[in-house]
């Protein structure tokens, strides 16, 4: 698996409602294999800032200001094009697909399907899960689930990831074990990272710096 | 006994369903019976008709939903798509099917818009345009009506599925809107829609509504067989028309379950392709064919309306004109007096249904306020009759009517549009009621009101919107219902339905036109006067529920 | 009116029967007064097809003469076909209600005459009693006593006459009216010339029906043949039908796969321009629809060449009827030079009239000579060819299905 070589930039981003500021003018750096956290109370703006990101913003919001990835302006590409994996509080696995399917689904398309299996068993196997591959999501626990989404992100090969308090919803055991895994890989994969959450731990242990969201 | 309610509503709808059955099946079973129906000329190709068009309108009417509520939900134009949807709704099979036969023929509306500075035709071509021996206008008209219909259900179900999240997931892994929405939520919401659409290939397969005006000839589809037979004077055919309803019943339980495994192996096949891991290419190619073909159904059905109304009054209309030359209302003065009787009994059927069906239902849904699994089951059972073949059931409770001497009777009538009312009422009052806040109820009591003026005061005006919309719902069920007022009315009830019909059947489509105005313009106005009392009665309310 | 030729077979059952109902009785008689004091304040349920407006307004305009003159309720039970109450008189014989039934009158022809009769289940002779049947045309129209090949017997009493036409329109290039086709050859030739612009209705509809039995009246060699019921030899005596069918699919309106389903659907493929010929029964169909404004004034009609199909309609009175007198007071009113001009008014229906005008008294003719006849309206035909057998249409249709239903 290729390393991520770029660095996520931020520049002067403002969101506006109905002519008003959410929080002031925001300017971000995050290097490849390091994560910034983004903290703010509820209402602050965290989920209009990712949305912004993502290229989700719902038309009721003005933006202004720019994402780069590297020297890559992606704030006018699709969602799809941008190529930043996000992991959200809940795993969200479509419970449709098994495991195995979950992960494919993530995977590139290349290769053919006995191949693209051989992968995603790999991977399975890598993260603690063999033979989990045909199981159907509703039957594992939330560690398990919270594994197999955070495999799925990887396997979509994104060059930045952003987690949007992605450890809230596990119990104190699972939610270290996951959180070290998850900053283990972002270092391996050298990815840059932005989480937005408030919850301290997870940006103590993320050890990058601290942006508090501020009204403007 | 301890819901009287619900026991009544069951009374109403399933019981007569499952005795209309079993009588078809007494009098019906019968081996030379069958004998004569296998031996009718064309038959086999019949069958094959029928199964065909209703098999193929169902499978592209829901591909074409699922797609319409994926570009529309993801693109942002969801109130457009329900603008989209409302007229075809409300305007009966019977009404869109004699409309397309006069915008599709080589004599109808589309080509003479097109002639001669298109074509070059003065002359209407010699096609096979309407009534093709594949079907394929058949399916083009069932495609119009069962579309909106599908988008209508897919948009109900959509509440009970992550869909934002799930795409939002979805995306940022790579997928398009389209692709995305496909793979990741329509999986979950085509399994809220089975029942409603088992629904949809039943009516397909076994419609006349459709099938008389658009359905192929030389042979008709098996359920326009079967209405022949069932309207033919001489006893004998008309006996065999009720074996031909078990084989209609047959063939459509056989469908059904045929359909059912073919969805597993869509299924199967489906999560092949989104773990294909390709991201789709080409979706605004996709999005732009899939915008022009939902427009075009649209227009089809819109120019349906404009061909009624034009064919209704016209005299002799040469082609290529646009308009009839002598816009004289000959036809209307000399329909108007009998038209004049149909739209009364069309008109009071309706409403008669309206108001019994909301007296009905409105006690159940009260009882049933706070056991949501139990308002399913009793949903699930309403349901019942719009899953068997109309015909097969319909048969059999015209039987039991003329034992009990009440065939033909306004009564009569009633019941069996109530049998079809039911279904739709409950779906629309049972939520409705469920969702008020039980401590308005409290609150009223508190204040010293009694239980019925508590209901009266506090969840009547709560409720009055949907019962309004159930209203307006169960008068244009009534008025499009066609086979229960022939069957249940021995002929003697004229509806604009049974009229409209008669007229399509003998092929002439003026006379049809006259009535189909009444049809497509009745269940309009309903709707529109149910939004405007509405709005009128809450114009300075903002927080009534809609 | 033209003098006619008239199959031999036909003159020999006229003479049968002619004196024994057809003279009719004096208007003061005892008898008839007795008979009109019965009759009034009696409702009389007059079963007939109700699928037309102009001739529902029709019975209606009747129903109105005879209430103020007689004081008889007339009552229009509007079925859709008259096998409806031919079934209900059945059902009420084997009900064993053999007084007051429900039908006092029917409007009948044909197989539904046979079956009632055969069944012993009309009243009569009774038509020799009504002081205008003797103004009826006995002599000059032999389907007036024979009704499609069954003699009446005085159990059913003529109201108007069917003659099978062709109409065309003759605006259009191909059929200026000198060249218009007058035989099957020629007919066949036009549609081979002029693909898709001819059809005819789907058997077993009945004009669909009338056209096949019009055709191999003409087509085949031994038209009396038909007159006799239908046997082992059908085969070949429908042959030349069938060959002349087969070509004349192959380049008429839709290649023969697709048919209207009714005369009224033709018309309505005429109106459009979709077709350039329709038919009918009735003569003065098109110059009817012409002022109703349903029809271009550009329609032309025409009769073939050695003769056109003929039937009449008729008026009978069931065994049970309970107004029997109301019934033949009614029946009586129906063919008096007054209700018999109203119906042949183009304006009104159109139905040719039963009477035998020239006889007629000259205020009663001049109520005939008044009317305009339209353009679209041919002169009666030189010859009338009386209906087949009955089991030969049952046997056509069955083979028709058998062929054309693939």
């Amino acid at each position: 698996m290729t390393a991520s070589m770029y660095a996520l930039t931020v520049r002067q981003v403002r969101l506006r409602v109905s002519g008003e500021a959410l929080f002031a003018p925001l300017d971000l750096h995050v290097p490849a294999g390091t994560v910034t956290s983004v903290i703010g109370p509820s209402g602050s703006g965290k989920s209009s800032l990712l949305a912004f990101l993502c290229g989700t913003l719902t038309p009721e919001f003005e933006a202004e200001g720019c994402v780069l990835l590297g020297d890559d302006d992606i704030s006018e590409l699709p969602p799809e094009k941008r190529g930043l994996g996000i992991l959200f509080q809940e795993p969200l696995l479509f419970p449709h697909l098994s495991v195995r399917g979950n992960l494919l689904f993530g995977l590139r398309a290349d290769g053919g399907r006995r191949a693209r299996h051989r992968i995603a068993d790999r991977e399975l196997d890598s993260m603690g899960l063999a033979g989990f591959g045909d199981r159907d999501p509703a039957t594992l626990s939330g560690g398990q689930k919270a594994r197999v989404a955070l495999l799925r992100v990887l396997l979509a090969k994104p060059r930045a990831l952003l987690l949007d308090e992605p450890f809230s919803a596990l119990d104190d055991a699972n939610r270290a074990k996951v959180r070290q895994l998850v900053y283990e890989e972002i270092r391996r994969r050298k990815l840059p990272t932005l989480l937005v959450t408030h919850d301290e731990n997870d940006t103590a242990h993320a050890a990058g710096p601290v942006v508090a969201l501020t009204p403007p | 006994m301890r819901r009287p309610s619900v026991l009544i509503l069951l009374a109403v709808s399933v019981v007569p369903t499952f005795a209309g059955l079993a009588a078809a099946l007494w009098f019906g079973l019968d081996a030379a019976g069958f004998m004569r129906v296998l031996d009718t000329p064309g038959i086999g190709l019949s069958l094959a008709s029928s199964v065909w068009t209703g098999a193929a309108a169902t499978l592209l009417s829901l591909v074409l939903a699922h797609l319409a509520v994926a570009v529309s939900v993801t693109g942002g134009w969801r109130r457009r798509l329900n603008a989209f949807s409302l007229p075809l709704l409300a305007m009966p099979h019977l009404a869109i099917g004699i409309g397309l036969a006069l915008v599709l023929a080589p004599s109808g509306l589309l080509l003479r818009l097109l002639s001669p500075w298109a074509t070059g035709f003065t002359e209407p071509p010699d096609w096979l345009s309407v009534q093709d021996p594949y079907g394929l206008s058949l399916i083009a008209g069932l495609i119009v009506k069962e579309t909106p219909f599908l988008v209508l259900v897919l948009f109900a179900a959509l509440p009970q599925v992550p869909a934002e999240r799930l795409m939002l997931q979805a995306r940022s892994l790579g997928y398009g809107r389209l692709k995305g929405w496909m793979v990741a939520v329509a999986p979950l919401l085509q399994v809220q829609i089975r029942l409603p659409l088992a629904a949809v290939l039943v009516f397909g397969l076994t419609n006349v509504e459709m099938a008389i005006p658009l359905g192929p000839d030389l042979p008709p589809t098996f359920s326009v067989v079967l209405w022949r037979w069932f309207i033919d004077a001489d006893p004998a055919i008309h006996a065999q028309a009720f074996t031909g309803t078990l084989v209609l019943l047959f063939v459509t339980v056989l469908a059904v379950f045929i359909a059912s495994r073919l969805a597993r192996l869509i299924a199967v096949l489906w999560r092949r392709w989104a773990e294909s891991g390709s991201r789709l290419r080409g979706e605004r190619a996709v999005r732009g064919a899939l915008d022009a073909t939902l427009g075009g159904v649209w227009s089809l059905g819109i120019l349906a309306l404009v061909a009624i109304l034009l064919r209704s009054v016209s005299g002799p209309w040469r082609f290529p004109d646009i308009l009839p030359d002598s816009g004289e209302l000959s036809t209307w003065s000399a329909v108007l007096p009998v038209a004049g009787n149909v739209a009364e009994t069309t008109i009071l059927l309706a409403a008669a249904t309206a108001v019994a069906g909301v007296i009905l239902v409105l006690p159940a849904a009260e009882r049933l306020r706070h056991d949501a699994a139990l308002g399913r089951k009793l949903g699930a059972w309403l349901f019942l009759p719009l899953l068997l073949p109309q015909m097969t059931f319909l048969f059999g409770v015209q039987v039991l009517l003329v034992y009990l001497g009440l065939d033909g009777t306004f009564a009569a009538v009633l019941w069996s549009h109530l049998i079809f009312a039911l279904p739709y009422l409950w779906g629309v009052l049972a939520p409705a009621r469920a969702a008020i806040d039980p401590r308005y109820l409290a609150v009223a009591r508190t204040l010293g009101a009694g239980p019925v003026r508590a209901w009266t005061t506090s969840t009547a005006p709560l409720m009055l919107r949907s019962m309004l919309l159930a209203m307006a719902l169960a008068f244009s069920v009534s008025i499009a219902l066609y086979l229960p007022s022939l069957f249940a009315g021995a002929g003697r009830i004229a509806t604009a339905a049974t009229e409209a019909a008669a007229a399509a059947g003998s092929g002439t489509l003026r006379l049809a036109a006259v009535h189909a105005i009444l049809l497509a313009v009745l269940p309009l106005a309903a709707f529109g006067a149910a939004y405007a009392a509405g709005a009128a009665v809450f114009r300075n309310r903002r927080e009534v529920p809609r | 009116m033209a003098a006619r030729r008239i199959v031999p077979l036909l003159v020999i059952g006229f003479f049968c029967v002619a004196d024994a109902d057809s003279a009719g009785a004096d208007a003061e008689s005892p008898a008839w007064l007795e008979l009109q004091r019965e009759a009034s304040g009696q409702t009389v349920y007059f079963n007939a097809w109700g699928g037309d407006l102009a001739i529902n307004r029709y019975i209606e305009w009747a129903a109105e003469r005879v209430r103020e003159r007689h004081g008889v309720h007339l009552v229009h039970v509007k079925v859709t076909d008259i096998a409806e109450s031919v079934s209900r008189i059945m059902a009420e014989r084997v009900a064993g209600r053999d007084a007051d039934g429900s039908v006092d009158l029917l409007w009948i022809n044909g197989e539904n005459f046979a079956a009632l009769k055969e069944a012993g289940l009309l009243w009569g002779p009774w038509t020799g009693r009504l002081p205008n049947a003797a103004l009826i045309d006995w002599r000059g129209n032999p389907t007036l006593l024979i009704d499609v090949t069954l003699p009446t017997e005085g159990f059913e009493l003529p109201w108007g006459t069917s003659t099978f036409t062709l109409f065309y329109d003759r605006s259009t290039a191909p059929t200026r009216s000198q060249s218009a086709p007058r035989n099957p050859a020629a007919l066949l030739a036009w549609i081979e010339a002029y693909p898709g612009r001819f059809t005819y209705p789907q058997p077993p509809a009945f004009l669909g029906t009338a056209f096949l039995k019009q055709m191999l009246l003409l087509l085949t060699d031994d038209a009396h043949r038909l007159q006799r019921p239908a046997g082992e030899d059908f085969d070949e005596v429908s042959a030349p039908l069938w060959v002349w069918l087969d070509r004349a699919h192959a380049r008429m309106w839709r290649r023969g796969r697709l048919f209207p389903r009714s005369g009224p659907a033709q018309r309505e493929l005429l109106a459009v321009g979709e077709l350039h010929w329709m038919m009918s029964y009735n003569p003065a169909e098109a110059s009817r629809a012409i002022r109703q404004g349903e029809l271009h004034e550009t329609i032309g009609a025409l009769h073939l060449e050695g003769g056109a199909l003929a039937n009449s309609h008729f008026l009978a009175i069931p065994y049970n009827a309970g107004s029997k007198a109301g019934a033949m007071l009614i029946a009586d009113f129906l063919i008096s030079p007054e209700a018999q001009a109203r119906k042949s008014d183009e304006d009104v229906w159109g139905d040719p009239s039963v009477l035998n005008v020239e006889d007629l008294a000259a205020a009663d003719r001049m109520l005939f000579e008044s009317l305009a006849r339209g353009a679209a309206t041919p002169s009666p035909p030189a010859r009338l060819l009386p209906e087949p057998h009955p089991s030969w249409a049952i046997l056509l249709e069955r083979e028709w299905l058998e062929r054309y239903v693939r």
